[in-house]
């Protein structure tokens, strides 16, 4: 009998302790894969019973490096049960901060996470292909990353009053204005990180173009795309969900509290990460994609100049709706490219300044809804209140338990791809892996409970572990 | 010096926070520092013995306690970064429920089989291993760690902070009269005056200091992130009963009715340490 399992864990360069296994059949091809994810952390029990007013920043706690929507996303659904209206001024230095996240986050997995895996050779010996190699030799990449963050670390410390897990946001607005000091320094920065990022996608677009050809022979999944739309741009803070099919047509566009109404969670017992589909199409016909490519497949344009020039490049080039799940690198430098624009033209408006960031909020009991784009897709939160203002009932709807079954869908067709008679290739574990990471998986928000890892160990059909790769 | 970075169960938010340090980033990997071992960013999949590693996350599951036996025994010097390495953090709110009822209600559906095993706590890394510097902090400063990490590879001791948040907030300690508490929602802060002293409970005051206080500078409350001080690091110190006096001193509002109000909510004060953190072991280690 030779059939067995190939486990991979700990997945490397993704941000989580995740694992993957495929299963082979007795000829040794691929019969199943799974992605799971192996931490648990709950913070559906223990926030129970929490009260409103500490809930934004103990739930960003979830993820340290998406942190900025989570908070983003809890204090929206607070704001929605309180019914309370926010000043414009508050608006756009929130949307400012989501900028801030996309850049410090985007410029990490951009650099430090995918970019090794097109920079060297696929057979590069594996304790090479890092960023650390890069930058000792090219120490102008590296210096060019870490900019680039700092600048998303930046905005996001000098609004957001710390760098990680934000403070300012707060029910009702900001918690202080933007200082005109602050606004011209950060202003300044933005120039210099728009040519950083014009470069990060020269380099970007160069080194897929080599590897295009290899690249797109793993993972094409056709599938339903989500993501939010203000008048058919991207847009990461405000505006309607909007749903639409594998061939392209408009399925559904709604406003972001009737978020629930369309989705629904899958659980299955060998993965501490739910599924998300739609539900209207049920388990399985229903999967669909949230993160950059599908911002890109709903929308048709952005509202910056050099964003939307590379959107029409790359809708030329790969079609649309583009599938091919690779493309989510590319379409990663894309989002980049736009949040380091729209963060100039808000730096630009000297009403950013104003002093009015804060309305005062009315706490009452209810249900309410908190949408936004987080780095990797949709997240809405979702809670009930009691009256006397403590948490009694929460869903959190994260991106990657949205792409989970694309992943493990993608991950089994890539296996299936590289995999034959048993037989193993150099590089299949990076080139599965890759797959993984172009969706820049967050496993530890997918599961409220998940850490860095992914290994392969090759067990035989009844489970007894034979090697660890 | 060759260093593993690793991490347990965490949000990944101190590695965040390392990467974050900008210029003082770049100057430490140019110099003495070969990053050898990182699940986040290198490929290897095997622990090599190195001279320093540090550790972000807390012990939540079987498995975290055979990496952090194994990172311990391949390190010369090894450094728990963040919170939750240090006291359990936020995840340690988790402690609330026993295992047994964790699985058999809230993860019924998991096949335990199939997953790793769950400890019946979540635990800070000291409780199965030997810790020679934390840093504690959700997550620690930048600036913090830069300064930490550069004083181990030069081969000092890292500068300690043993004293409170107070120390490094510029607001003003008035002794004030006021009714009642208030929460950070419910009013804006004064920007001079200290945020107990205007009836918000601030935790600046049994909070070790280190961190430049970020939060009540910005007109937040401190919530403890960076855990108890020196001060507050023996068995016989009630924190409780130190905060009750603290508040009443500047608010003039009695003791009881602070009492009363701090009881009512359960998270005011454990929200980041709810965990079985040795103290007295530790003392003289927290940077």
């Amino acid at each position: 009998m030779s059939s067995k399992e190939i486990t991979i864990s700990p997945t490397t360069r993704i941000e989580g302790h995740g694992k993957v296994t495929i299963m082979l059949d007795e000829s040794g091809n691929v019969a199943d894969a799974h992605f799971y994810a192996t931490e648990i952390r709950g913070f559906e029990y223990f926030l129970r019973g929490m009260e409103a007013d500490r809930l934004p920043f103990i739930i960003s706690r979830i993820c340290g490096v998406c942190s900025t929507a989570h908070i983003m996303a809890s204090v929206e659904a607070i704001e929605s049960i309180y019914q309370t209206e926010i000043t414009d001024t508050a608006r756009k230095l929130r949307e400012l901060l989501l900028m801030g996240q996309i850049v410090s986050n985007h410029s990490l997995v951009i650099y430090f996470l995918t970019l090794p895996d097109f920079w060297f050779p696929l057979e590069e010996d594996p304790s090479k292909r890092n960023i650390f190699q890069i930058m000792r030799e090219r120490p102008d990449v590296g210096k060019r990353a870490i900019a680039l963050r700092s600048f998303g670390a930046k905005i996001l410390d000098v609004v957001g009053k710390r760098e990680v897990h934000i403070l300012s946001v707060i029910p009702g607005g900001l918690i202080t204005p933007l200082r005109e000091r602050e606004r011209e320094e950060l202003l300044k920065e933005a120039e210099n990180s728009i040519a950083i990022a014009g470069e990060a996608l020269a380099t970007g677009k160069e080194l897929f173009e080599k590897n295009w050809a290899d690249f797109k022979r793993a993972g094409d999944y056709r599938t339903h795309y989500m993501a939010l739309t203000q008048d058919d741009a991207i847009n990461f803070y405000r505006g309607n969900i909007r749903i639409i099919n594998p061939e392209g047509g408009n399925v559904a566009e709604f406003a972001a509290q009737d978020y629930m109404e369309h989705v629904e969670e899958k659980i299955y017992p060998w993965t501490f990460a739910k599924f998300g589909y739609l539900k209207a199409l049920g388990w399985l016909e229903g999967i669909v994609q949230v993160g950059p490519t599908a911002r890109i497949n709903v929308n048709s344009k952005t509202t910056t100049e050099l964003a939307n020039a590379e959107l029409r490049e790359f809708k030329r080039k790969f079609g649309t709706p583009a599938h091919t799940t690779i493309l989510l690198d590319y379409a990663r430098l894309i989002d980049l490219m736009y949040a380091v624009e729209k963060a100039k033209e808000l730096l630009e408006d000297k009403t950013l300044t104003r002093s009015d960031t804060r309305v005062k909020v009315e706490p009452k009991g209810g249900r309410g809804i908190g949408v936004v784009e987080a780095p990797r897709g949709t997240l809405a939160h979702e809670y009930v209140l009691s009256n006397d203002g403590r948490l009694e009932q929460l869903k959190l709807i994260i991106p990657t338990q949205i792409n989970n079954q694309a992943i493990n869908l993608n991950v089994k067709d890539a296996a299936t791809e590289f995999i034959h008679n048993g037989e193993i290739k150099p590089g299949l574990l990076n080139r599965i892996e890759m797959v993984i990471r172009a969706y820049d998986p967050c496993i530890k928000c997918a599961t409220r409970t998940t850490g860095e890892r992914l290994r392969v160990e090759i067990k035989n059909h009844w489970g007894r572990l034979l090697t660890i790769l | 010096m060759k260093v593993n970075i690793v991490s347990l169960t965490c949000c990944a938010g101190c590695v965040s926070s390392f990467l974050n340090a900008g210029d003082a980033l770049v100057e430490i990997l140019a110099g003495d520092f070969d990053i050898v071992y990182s699940p986040t960013f290198i490929d290897l999949k095997e622990i090599p013995n190195v001279d320093l590693a540090i550790v972000e996350g807390g012990v939540r599951t079987k498995d975290d306690e055979t990496l952090i036996r194994e990172v311990r025994a391949k390190c010369r010097i090894l450094v728990g970064l963040g919170l939750c390495a240090t006291h359990g953090g936020i995840t340690s709110l988790g402690n609330m429920l026993s295992l047994k009822n964790l699985l058999e209600k809230e993860y019924s559906l998991i096949d335990t089989t199939k997953l790793p095993e769950l400890e019946d706590l979540m635990y800070p890394i000291c409780n199965f291993v030997d810790v020679d510097y934390y840093v504690p902090g959700c997550p620690p400063m930048p600036f913090l760690i830069v300064h930490t990490l550069k004083s181990i590879v030069s081969g000092k001791q890292p500068e300690r902070h043993q004293s409170v948040v107070c120390t490094e907030c510029h607001r003003k300690i008035v002794a004030a009269k006021l009714d009642r508490l208030y929460g950070i929602y419910e009013k804006p802060a004064d920007p001079v005056l200290c945020m107990v002293s205007q009836g918000f409970v601030c935790l600046g005051s049994l909070t070790r200091e280190g961190c430049g206080a970020p939060c009540p500078r910005a007109g937040f409350t401190c919530f403890g992130c960076r855990g108890p001080p020196d001060s507050m690091m023996y068995r016989s110190r009630d924190m409780y009963a130190f905060l009750v006096k603290v508040i009443a001193s500047r608010t003039s509002i009695p003791e009881e009715t602070i009492k009363e109000e701090l009881y009512r909510n359960p998270f005011v004060f454990h929200t980041f340490i709810f965990s079985r953190f040795e103290r007295a072991k530790a003392r003289d280690r927290v940077v």
